[in-house]
Parts: structure tokens; sequence; C-alpha cells
């Protein structure tokens, strides 16, 4: 088997390799597409045995309560990003300019929410939410999405920073600006690219985040995600799919716009 | 970059009005309905009551919320009132709750609970024991029962030629079908825990005292034992997702039977989700039913309001209509009251497969709540790990 | 002479004025850092390191049973490994396995982004692999439940081809699905990382083994990797970490037992409210999570402290 194959051209067995691939990735997809426009699929059929468009009538009639998830998860979203680049630009901007005598030690702590399994600090913050009424209510998702995001939104902010050139800063100090203005105008627009990112980053997570929403959030806070989780969990593997859409266009959409963005000087100032 | 944060504060500012935040002016009370079980509970508030309630009290807007199947829905509404209680809110934002058996037991013993009962002209309209007593629990005057539902083992009969007709079949069936029968462990929701408890009433001796007590801790160790059998039963079987886990596999042909709740199951045939071949059967010594209860919260906001709307709810029209016609659940308040306002066809399609025979001889409620306790944990020790 | 009051009270003002100096100095220079940085570290420490220290104590707290007092002891840990002794193991090793799979295929790729010779090939694994890094796990869990079934478009796909017989079709959805599912969404991750720092690599040292002959392969191994293990080391500890925390995966794909401890926790919470036993799970996948940690962290920095660099 193996002299036959190496017996091949090797494009060939490239493309069969990139083909698997492919198929592995794209398949799952391709699953998802067919559910959303389906309308009876059952045992035996290997494809869909009725396609139509009933269901997205279903998840989007005023009582489907899909409006309400994506203004839900839209509104947490923007809240998040407004709330991480409020408290990550001025962390960020310290974090790469000012001098600091336990960086090191401020670095890791950002980085403990990722660095530690989130489930059972979500069980804790629910319970303490409960306790201050705020469990149930959009500001504690809010604020639960925020802590998660703060250290990939704070090191990129800091990188980000880090990557302008102080001698900008410097000229713009020369003449006369003040250090307010010189931020304003001379280093926040040149931190923007990765700034930019950084918020798209933490955009998508928020939207998808799952584990969280579900125990801070439910029932009275529903989004997407939620709702993916109960349509599927009851069978209904159509309103899923068609969810699972609607959560996907942003982040495909935001992936092929962040390429530009994804460039290796910023990735590999993370973590410095 | 300022473009860009105008941007996003304006796209804030638009979501957060068009989710409809409250406008000045337009004085709109809203009823908010809490449920525990599977999305069809939230479907039932918010295809079929809410729009009914609705149109009969103009200026109310019915809000419909789920809090997932099993207990550990009812265990998050219980969550909820809890901290309302504990927070001395003086109104709190539950106004009606839909609730299993042991979330009920548990509310009225942390008096969480309005006595609305009396209140309420259907109130006289149900006579069954499930109405006073919630697995050993007194609950009189606080509940009425939404319906009652019942686990019934479906098949496939294509591919399950002689159905097995009692536990003991079951097993057998299984080792020579391996990996055809399917059912949702204890965390999926209550088909499964429902399997269980049925299981340890055909494995042991205990059958009637599950159900009616004295409740005794040394019959842990006959549970234990009667479950040690259920271990090797699972090497057998194939897990499913959930409730709906189990119809779903049953309809992509993964697998032949599984347990299932008996609305659920009409419901999703008539939905064109489930082949329409597939039967119903019940299983000797007999499988678990129950109802779930409409309550009212102790200081719920709009505790009047919220009784009118059970009222509506368990009236015989509306049971006729929407629990029986549309949701195939077996009704909450008294038979007769429901069968008067319906067609003989319509009533007799609840009984196809299950008769009420079957139904009077092989339905058992659930095991009180100490022993429901002691067969869960005993799962996890013995079964699980 | 000044007597040893004087000396002591000399002494003291001394110092008391050193440290009004140096915090003066310290306020100027790091006051300004300190204000900036308030509010993140704030938010950090309410929401996140206060909810720990609750865990933490949650598992250890033993509230008030008939006669006995309040007090500590380690009886939920006894309990979570009465309940779920076999789950905690489950856990470790699919988790462990997923990540090391994780790796391995990481490792082929990005190798092959880096010293791939054929550049449609490379454009297109570049285009291909990144997919999955956008979309969430709760889709790629909704998408596998479907596509890994004993009837689903995997399995139909294969029989449609011809490759499998109907009958011979298996379902993936148990823990095969849940290594599948954590593999293909945190890859394209994985690799990002890995292939970015072998891309800032110098590649004189690959071309002078090049110029010697030396199996594409054989670089990949001997000379690329070591030099990108504690960027694979980082990598891998946060796919640990993450799939330690991923609830719907497990839940949507894994249906019987055993199973992961995340669903243990949540279910102890929602059908029981027991805190008790699930902190003391969560204590219970910290360590797990720390111990692996530990080790990657040490094998990769090691190597990395003994890279002539």
């Amino acid at each position: 088997m193996t002299a036959a194959l190496s017996r091949l051209p090797g494009w060939v067995l490239r493309g069969l390799i990139l083909g698997l691939l492919a198929f592995a990735i794209f398949g799952p997809l391709v699953n998802l597409g067919l559910w959303a426009v389906t309308e009876k699929w059952y045992f035996p059929a290997k494809l869909p045995m009725q396609y139509g468009f009933a269901f997205w009538e279903r998840v989007f009639s005023p009582r489907g309560g899909a409006m309400q998830s994506l203004a839900n998860s839209l509104l947490i979203a923007a809240s998040t990003v407004a709330l991480s680049l409020a408290l990550s630009i001025p962390a960020g901007y310290a974090l790469a300019r000012l001098r600091l005598p336990m960086r090191t030690a401020i670095m890791l702590l950002f980085l403990l929410p990722q660095a530690f399994p989130n489930l059972p600090v979500y069980m804790n913050i629910a319970a303490i939410f409960y306790r201050l009424e705020l469990n149930g209510t959009i500001l504690g998702v809010v604020l639960v999405h925020t802590v998660h995001g703060l250290v990939l939104s704070v090191w990129i902010a800091a990188a980000a920073f880090a990557a302008v050139d102080r001698s900008l800063e410097e000229a713009a100090r020369n003449i006369g600006a003040g250090p307010l203005r010189t931020f304003a105008t001379v280093t926040l627009p040149l931190a923007a690219p990765g700034l930019m990112a950084s918020a798209i980053f933490v955009f998508l997570e928020s939207l998808d985040e799952f584990t969280g929403t579900y125990f801070v959030g439910v029932p009275d806070v529903t989004t997407l995600p939620l709702l993916m989780f109960n349509a599927s969990m009851g069978g209904n593997y159509q309103v899923a799919a068609i969810t699972a859409l609607i959560l996907l266009v942003p982040s495909i959409g935001f992936m092929l716009f962040v390429e530009r963005f994804l460039k290796a000087e910023v990735l590999s100032k993370m973590g410095s | 970059m300022k473009a860009q944060t105008t941007l996003l504060a304006a796209a804030a500012l638009a979501t957060a009005l068009a989710t409809g935040a409250p406008t000045p002016g337009y004085a709109e009370t809203v009823l908010n309905v809490v449920t525990a079980g599977d999305q069809n509970m939230v479907d039932y508030v918010n295809d079929f009551l809410a729009p009914r309630f609705e149109m009969a009290n103009p200026g109310v807007k019915v809000r419909a919320a789920g809090t997932g199947p099993g207990d550990g829905g009812s265990q998050k509404i219980l969550e909820k009132l809890e901290a309302q209680q504990k927070a001395g809110t003086a109104a709190w934002d539950t106004d009606v709750a839909v609730v299993h058996q042991v979330g009920a037991g548990k509310l009225v013993e942390a008096r969480l609970l309005a006595k609305y009962r009396d209140q309420v002209a259907s109130g006289k309209l149900v006579t069954r024991s499930t109405a006073e007593n919630a697995l050993g629990t007194d609950v009189g005057g606080y509940v009425l029962p939404m319906f009652h539902s019942q686990i019934a083992l479906a098949y496939n009969p294509d591919l399950v030629k002689n159905p097995p007709k009692s536990y003991a079949e079951l097993v057998e069936w299984a080792k020579a079908n391996p990996r055809q029968f399917g059912y949702n462990g204890i965390k999926g929701g209550m088909s499964g825990v429902g399997f269980v408890m049925g299981w340890v009433a055909a494995n042991s001796d205990l059958g009637a005292k599950l159900e009616k007590g004295p409740y005794d801790p040394a019959d842990k160790a006959k549970i234990e034992q009667a479950l040690g059998s259920l271990k090797a039963f699972n090497q057998t079987i194939t897990f499913t997702p959930g409730n709906a886990g189990t119809l779903d596999m049953l309809n992509r042909g993964e697998i032949a039977a599984g347990p299932v709740w008996v609305d659920m199951f009409y419901t999703w045939q008539a939905d064109g989700r489930l082949n329409p071949s597939v039967k119903l059967a019940l299983l000797a010594p007999g499988l678990p039913g129950q109802p779930m209860y409409y309550v009212v919260p102790a200081k719920a906001a709009n505790a009047a309001l919220a009784a009118k709307f059970i009222d509506m709810a368990t009236s015989p029209e509306v049971q006729a209509e929407g629990i029986v016609k549309r949701f195939n659940w077996y009704p909450g308040i008294d038979a007769q009251h429901v069968q008067a306002k319906l067609d003989p066809a319509t009533w007799n399609k609840l009984f196809t497969d299950v008769t009420p025979e079957d139904l009077a001889s092989k339905g058992k409620p659930f095991p009180l709540g100490p022993y429901f306790k002691d067969i869960m944990e005993s799962y996890e020790r013995v079964v699980a790990n | 002479m000044s007597s040893p009051t004087e000396a002591t009270a000399g002494t003291a003002e001394a110092s008391a004025s050193a440290v009004r100096v140096f915090a003066a100095t310290a306020w100027r220079e790091h006051g300004l850092a300190a204000l900036l940085l308030a509010p993140a570290l704030l938010c950090v420490l309410l929401f996140f390191v206060y909810p720990l220290g609750h865990a933490v104590v949650g598992a250890f707290a033993i509230p008030a049973a008939g006669d006995a007092p309040p007090g500590w002891g380690l009886g939920h840990f006894a309990r979570a490994f009465d309940l779920y002794g076999t789950d905690i193991v489950f856990t470790g090793v699919l988790v462990s396995s997923s990540v090391l799979l994780t790796g391995v295929l990481a490792v082929v790729i990005a190798g092959y982004l880096t010293l791939g010779e054929t550049p449609w090939a490379v454009a297109t694994l570049r285009w291909l692999y990144r997919w999955p890094l956008f979309i969430p796990f709760i889709v790629a869990a909704q998408m596998m439940r479907s596509f890994l079934a004993k009837n689903g478009l995997m399995n139909n796909t294969l029989v449609g081809l011809g490759v499998l017989e109907p009958i011979q079709t298996i379902g993936f959805l148990d823990w095969r699905g849940v290594v599948a599912t954590f593999v293909w969404k945190q890859l394209p991750f994985v690799t990002l990382l890995v292939a970015g720092a072998m891309a800032a690599l110098d590649r004189s040292t690959v071309e002078a083994a090049r110029n010697l002959g030396a199996g594409r392969l054989r670089i990949l191994l001997e000379i690329v990797l070591p030099q990108v293990k504690r960027t694979l080391a980082v990598a891998l500890v946060l796919s640990f970490v993450t799939m330690m925390s991923v609830l719907s995966v497990p839940v949507m794909i894994n249906a019987g037992s055993p199973t992961l401890i995340t669903v243990d926790m949540a279910y102890r919470i929602n059908a029981h409210g027991d805190y008790g036993v699930a902190n003391a799970l969560g204590i219970i996948s910290y360590l797990m999570t720390g111990l692996v940690a530990w080790i990657y962290l040490k094998h990769g920095i090691r190597q990395h402290g003994g890279d002539p660099r």
C-alpha cells in the first residue's frame, strides 16, 4: 500500500491529504447548512426529505425568542467590548509605557482568568450575584464576559501600544502637545489596528460565550448560544442549525476581516 | 478610531431600543411565567396560553422563560425565589411558575408559595391525590396540576418484532440486541430517571413501599442491590443525550427502543419529527408518570393576575384544547370534565397504544422524596462510578 | 550624648521621613500607572479572584449538620471521589490525550507551512486550517452531534462513496466524539501560535541543514521543534485549560457515563444546589490543570533554557 502510495505523483498525495482535511473541516459545516434548510429528515434518508424555510419562519416569529436572543447577544457583546476597551486601554498603556515594579506579577494576574478552568468560578459568581441581585441581568452577564476577555484585550492592548514608535510621541511632546493630547492624537490612532483586533476578539468571545451565561443569565437573559443549546437538547435540530448559522455570520465575517490584523508582530509581542 | 467608537455606541443604542426597552407613557403589565421542563413547556405557554390570555386581558403581556429539563429546572426556580426571599425583595420577579413534584415539595417546605387554589374556580375540578400530595409532602392549596404525563417504552415495530413486556424481558432483549435500547441516564431528563425508578421497583421487593412509605433509610442497601444489575445492563445499551435525544435517536434509527414521555412522543409524531410507525408500550411492573404543577410565589408582583392566568389554564376548555388536543398530555384536572369538551376521536387518540387499563395498572407515581433522593445518589455511586 | 530614647526617636523620625520620601517618589513615578491599572485589576480581583476564593472556601467548608457545628474538612472531596471517581480519571485521560493529539497535528501542519516547498499546497493549507478557529464550541458541538452520529452525514457520505457498509457504521457520540470536537476546535489555535513562532525563527539553521542534505522531517524534529517548544508548551497548556472549561461539548455529545467532571459540576449545582461537592470537583480540576501546566512548562522551559541561543 505504501509502495503504491509512493509511486503516486506528489500532487495527488498532497491533494488527497488536503481533501481529507477539507472534508474534516467543512463536512460538519455543510451538515449544519443542510439542517438549516430542512423541513423533514428522518432515517433512513441520507439527505433531507423535504427542504424548506418553514423553520426560519418559526425561529423569527415574534414569539420565537430568536429576535430577543439576537438583540440580547448583540447588546451584551457591544457592552462587553465597550467595558473591555475602557478597562484595557489605560491598563495596556500603563503596562507598555510606564515603569512598574511588579510588571510580571500584574501580567500574570491578568492571565488568571484564562489560566484556570472557569466553570467553578462561574458557579460561584452566580451564587454571589444572586445575593447582589445581579443574577439574570444583562449587567451581570456583561461583567462575566468582560473579565473573561480581559486578559486577551489587556495583552493585545499592551502589545499594540508597545509597537507604537516612541520617537513619534516624543516629537509631539517636543512641539508642545500635552500628554493627554499626545495620547489622543498620536498614540491612540497608531495603536488603533491592534486595539480593533482586540475589540473584535472580545466581541466574538462574548457573542459565542455559553458557560458563563448558562450560570448567570438563565432564565431571564437568553443569548443566541443558550437558545441554540436549548433547541439542540430539545431535539430541534433545524432551529439549532439556523441559530448556529446566525452565530457564524459575524464570526466568519470577522475572520475574513481580521486576517489583515493577525500580523506576526502583534502575535509575537503577546506574552512579552 | 473616533468614528469606530461612535459606530459601536450607536449600534449598542440601537439594539437597546430594539429590544423594546420600556417606553415611558405606555403602561403595560407583564406577567412573568417561568417553567421548568423541556422546550415544549415554553412553547405551550408562548404559542397557546399567552395569546389567549393577552386577548382576554388587554394591556397584559405574558413573558415566558424556561429553566431547563428535569428537576434541575425546578431547582433553578427554587434558587431564584430563595435568593429573593433572603434579599428581602418586596415584589418577586416571577408570577407563575411551573415545577416538578420534587421542586413543589421543596418550595412549600421553604414557605415560598402562596395558597391560591381556593381562590380559583377550577380548584374544585381536581380531586386526584396528586393535587394534595407531592411525593410525600403535603402541598394542598398551593398547587394545581397542569397535566399528568406518563413514561412509556417507545419502539420501532419494524426492528422490534416482539416488544418486551416487562423489565426482565427487556434485559434479555437488550442482551440479544446490544446498543439497540437507549435511555438518557439520570442527568439528561426525567424519562431516564423514571426508567431507573421503575427498575428499582422491578428488581427489589420495595414496590409499593417506594410510593406510599414509610421511608426506611435501611432500604438503601436493597436499592443498591437492585441497581447492581443496572450497571451490567448499561453495558448493553446506548446512552442518549436527553428526553428529546431518545426520540431523536429512535427517529434516526440509532436505537430501536427507549423510554419516552408519552406527550413528547405524540407531539413529535404530529410535528413530522418522528416516524409515524413508532409505537408505545408500558413495561411491567410499571413506569412512573408525574404531574407538573402551577404555583404562585408568595410575593409575586402580580399575584391576582397570576391566579387568573392559572384559572384560565386549568379550565376545562383550555385543558381540552391545549393540554389534550394540541400537546397530547393527560389532563391535569379530573378527566371527566375534560372528556366532555372533546370529541371521542381526539380523546381516544391519547389511549391508542397505552389503554386506560394499562395506565391504571402500570402507570405509577414517582417514589417518595427521600426514596427518590436515595435512588438518585445510589445510581451515581453504584452505577455511574 | 543623646539618650537611647532620643536615638530611637531620631531613627524613627529618619525612617518615617524616608518612607514619606519614598512614598512621594513612588506616587509620582507609579501613581499614574496604579491609577490606570486600578479599574482593570479591580475587575479581575472582584469578579475572578474573589469567586475563586469562594470556590476554595466552599470546597473545604462543611456546613452544620445535625448536632455537628460548621467546620472545615475533606468531606466534600470524599463524596466527590465516591460519586465521581471514574469521571475524574476519565477527564484527566481524555483531555490529556486531546491536547497531545492537538499538539502533534499542530506541529505537523505548522511544520509543513514552514518547510513546505509546494506553494499551492502551502497556500491552501494556510487558508484551510484556520476555519474552525472562529467557530464557537457550542456550534462545533451541534455540528458534530449530527455529523458523527451513527447515521450522521459522515457515515452517510462514507456509505455513499462505498467505503463502508451500512451495517458497519458506528456512532462516534461518546468519548471519541468529544476528543474529535476538542481537537477540531483547538487545532487552529495551537497551529497559529506554533506557526507564528516557527515563522519568527532564524532560517539560517534550516538552510544550513538543508544544504547538508537533511530530510525535512528530520529538520522539523531536530532543529525547528526544539526552538518552538516553549510556545508549543504554552499553547498546549492554554488548550488544556480551555477544554477543562467547556460545558457544551460533553453535554451535547457524550450522553452517558463516564463523562467529564465539568458536566458533573453543572449537574451538582443545577439539580441539587450542592456547592460543596461541585466546588470540590472544581478544586480537583484546578489541581489537574496545575499539574499538567507544571509538567508542560517545566519541559518546555528546560528545553528552551538548554538552547544555545
